[in-house]
């Protein structure tokens, strides 16, 4: 099988396309086809030119800690729990997330994520749980990985700009859930950076591999900050 | 303002710095990856506390004395004594900083026992105990990050711990934006790195717990402790990337455990331990399991499928998405794997290693889980642990000189360098994977004299290779100084088990099986001068 990289040796320099050949396990993920490719004495691309390893980020590898986040054949998925008989076709293509910036090869700098919400100060604070009592749902969006999938997928997300993206919405909720005195503040944040611009295309949704129901994260901080 | 430095940012680190940044000191929080990386996040189980509401029965001397038998009669009986006081107390603050624990429909806690426990009372977050209590806590010190008093640096690396005169100045950080080595100065340094994993390739946490923290402070003159205490988990499933951790949640909702013999299912612990088998301690399980030769499998097919979706989803969905079977329908064949470390750097009642001013907390520092850990203790001792060492460099005064590193820092620059100027495709993982071959095979569950011997030579060539190789450019330059402190670890690890000879806990010798109570003290082990030199603590030096 061939597998084709977009590859960058760093921040600043310009990214490439590389192809290698994959011979090992049909049934492996796309994690287990990173490994096997950096696994070998002399790293070759498919032309037999040597090649440095590929960066990429784990952890877990069971999808629970949202390193992997990578593009795979056009879409944005964590490498650890996509399986290479899940996939179509006989090329596999692989590509950072397009939305952060690449340090390298597969690794992307997704600090823009924490920053935002750090700098809009979404944290609880004092403990003042609101009427809200919807315990099921709070727990759903507390596994939010901040992995970057659905700002990837998000149409209305672009770096730079105001639009903050699902894993905002869904840490407005749970701030506003948990000290009802912050209720407000939150509504204004969550206004200015998700509410006038999200376009529900709810892609956010199907791409989460936590399947958190953002659509309730909105729906709950419509209600609360109207 | 008082600076302290803590070098990882899963839960051990983060409730560190918090409690850091409520006494009024400055935290710089250093780790390669953001928390939602941290080995923290795929804990599972839940944490034990007893509460004004416990089960009736229970009290904190029920929780002290299983602690303390569990862990094999090994653990300091006042650090377990403060860890089990302080628990309730721990869950309350987790609980309002917003973790989300599982209640039933009136709205109470739910609770569970896990093996080894006399009562209920390990608390949880559906099967997300770790994660649910990571979230929380990056709310928390995002509060402290917009105060100022907390500052992350992220893509950062423990390389060296600065020393001069014995006291522990700060650290040596490899930064993988500038990627050089810098210097962090600081009145205290945390060590919040996780558990050894590393040296045994595929176990069931993160690939980026590897001891190297631990193994270099060695080298540098701290103590390591109980390193022979290695908790083998009873029930993981082979994947082709790792082992998955099928949760003692399964055994707890009532799964059973069997091998199969001319067709018939024999429930070998049910047959030898009585009806409440399946929960013995984890050391006994994953022994009995070893003992039986055979291929073991656990059931939970036989409990109604709504019970399974509702209070197991996550092991049923890991078991469908990463080797396609159904539990609802069909049992798990499942084996032993290595899964948490009792040992690790040698730390005294306040969390303080053999270098002074510097700390250690989480499953990187031994003090609480003696021989053999309860499940449920380890969140709990992270927690506990990190609040303890935040007091205590509250409570200390620290030199008001900033002594000159230059030196030191040039020449480990330099050093390094040298290493990295190579066009070497040599990767460091191939000494990595030869390592854990040797770990995975000498220090299983039954250990022997002559084994550990070959695998301390073994681990002796793997380090005599390390110093001569030069660094294959093309990965990250940690993954290949690293080699040095993982391969020490390991050293002192194989050391610890071969002095050890008596049966105790995790630690089982086939060759001097009975239990020896004049060995009823914790190994520690020192470096000296290219020795591993190994003693048993009768003076109680770190946790009395």
């Amino acid at each position: 099988m061939k597998v084709d990289i977009l590859r960058q040796r760093g921040p600043e320099e310009a990214p490439y396309w590389e192809r290698f050949d994959y011979g090992g396990p049909p049934d492996a993920s796309v994690a287990g086809v990173l490994d096997w490719l950096n696994y070998h004495d002399d790293m070759v691309n498919d032309k037999g030119e040597r090649t440095g390893r590929i960066g990429w980020e784990c952890s877990c590898l069971q999808s629970v800690c949202g390193a992997c986040a990578m593009v795979v054949n056009g879409a944005p998925v964590l490498a650890c729990e996509t399986f290479l008989r899940d996939l179509k076709g006989d090329t596999l293509t692989i590509e950072p997330l397009r939305k952060f910036p690449t340090v390298r090869d597969l690794i992307m700098d997704r600090s823009v994520i924490r920053d935002q919400l750090r700098e809009t100060g979404m944290f609880i604070g004092a403990y003042r749980p609101g009427g809200d009592g919807d315990h099921a749902h709070q727990y759903a969006a507390a596994k939010c990985l901040k992995c970057g999938l659905c700002l990837e997928v998000c149409p209305n997300y672009v770096s730079g700009n105001t639009f903050f993206g699902a894993a905002f919405a869904n840490d407005c909720y749970l701030v506003a859930a948990r000290n009802r005195e912050k209720s407000k503040e939150i509504g204004a944040h969550y206004a200015a950076h998700f509410g006038a611009a999200c376009s529900k295309s709810l892609s956010c949704m199907a791409v989460c591999p936590m399947h958190i129901p953002t659509l309730a994260s909105i729906a709950k901080l419509n209600r609360r900050t109207r | 303002m008082r600076e302290v430095l803590i070098i990882g940012s899963g839960i051990a680190g983060m409730a560190c710095a918090i409690r850091c940044a409520e006494l009024g000191m400055h935290v710089t929080l250093a780790s390669p990856y953001p928390s939602e990386r941290a080995q923290s996040v795929m804990a599972a189980g839940g944490i034990n506390a007893v509460t004004a509401d416990c089960e009736p029965g229970d009290s904190v001397a029920c929780h002290i004395a299983d602690t303390l038998r569990g862990g094999a009669d090994l653990a300091g009986e006042q650090a377990v004594a403060g860890l089990c006081a302080h628990a309730g107390e721990i869950l309350q603050y987790l609980e309002q900083i917003g973790t989300v624990f599982s209640v039933d429909a009136a709205g109470r806690p739910m609770r569970r026992a896990f093996g080894g426990q006399s009562h209920k009372r390990t608390h949880y977050c559906g099967a997300g105990t770790g994660k649910l209590m990571v979230s929380a806590l990056v709310m928390e010190v995002r509060r402290w990050e917009a105060a100022g008093r907390v500052q992350r640096r992220l893509r950062c690396t423990f390389h060296s711990a600065l020393l001069r005169d014995g006291v522990c100045r700060g650290a040596l950080l490899f930064d993988e934006a500038t990627r050089s080595l810098e210097p962090v100065c600081a009145d205290a340094t945390v060590i919040a790195t996780g558990g050894q994993n590393g040296l045994f390739g595929k176990t069931t946490g993160s690939a980026l717990c590897d001891g190297y923290a631990a193994g270099m402070l060695f080298l540098q003159g701290a103590e390591l402790k109980n390193l022979e205490f290695i908790q083998y988990h009873p029930t993981t499933l082979e994947t082709a990337q790792k082992r998955m951790l099928i949760s003692e949640a399964v055994r707890g909702e009532g799964g059973r455990l069997f091998y199969l013999e001319n067709g018939e299912r024999v429930y070998f612990l049910e047959d030898k331990y009585g009806p409440g088998g399946n929960l013995m301690t984890r050391d006994v399980v994953s022994r009995e399991m070893e003992a039986t030769g055979r291929d073991v499998f656990l059931d939970v097919s036989f409990l109604d499928a709504g019970v399974i979706d509702a209070r197991l989803p996550e092991v049923r969905d890991l078991c469908l998405k990463y080797r396609g079977i159904d539990i609802r329908r069909e049992p798990i064949p499942v084996a032993p794997s290595v899964h948490f470390f009792m040992g690790g750097l040698a730390v005294g009642l306040n969390h303080e290693t053999g270098l002074r001013n510097c700390f250690a907390a989480g499953e990187c520092a031994s003090i609480y889980h003696g021989a053999n850990r309860l499940g449920g203790n380890s969140l709990l001792g992270a927690m506990y642990g990190a609040r303890v060492a935040a007091e205590a460099i509250a409570g200390r005064a620290f030199p008001e000189d900033r002594p000159d590193f230059s030196k030191q820092v040039e020449a480990r620059r330099a050093a390094l360098e040298e290493k990295l100027a190579s066009q070497s495709p040599f990767p460091a993982m191939y000494i990595r994977d030869m390592l854990a071959v040797t770990m995975r095979e000498k220090l299983g569950i039954v250990r022997d004299e002559a084994g550990l011997r070959q695998g301390i030579a073994d681990v002796d060539y793997d380090i005599a290779v390390a110093e001569q190789i030069k660094y294959d450019s093309s990965v990250s330059p940690y993954f290949n100084y690293s080699l040095t402190g993982i391969l020490a670890a390991a050293r002192a690890t194989l050391s610890c088990a071969l002095a050890r000879r008596e049966s105790r806990g995790a630690h089982y010798r086939c060759d001097f099986p009975e239990r020896d109570e004049a060995q009823r003290f914790a190994s520690v082990v020192a470096y000296e001068g290219g020795a591993y030199r190994v003693r048993l603590d009768r003076e109680h030096a770190y946790e009395s």
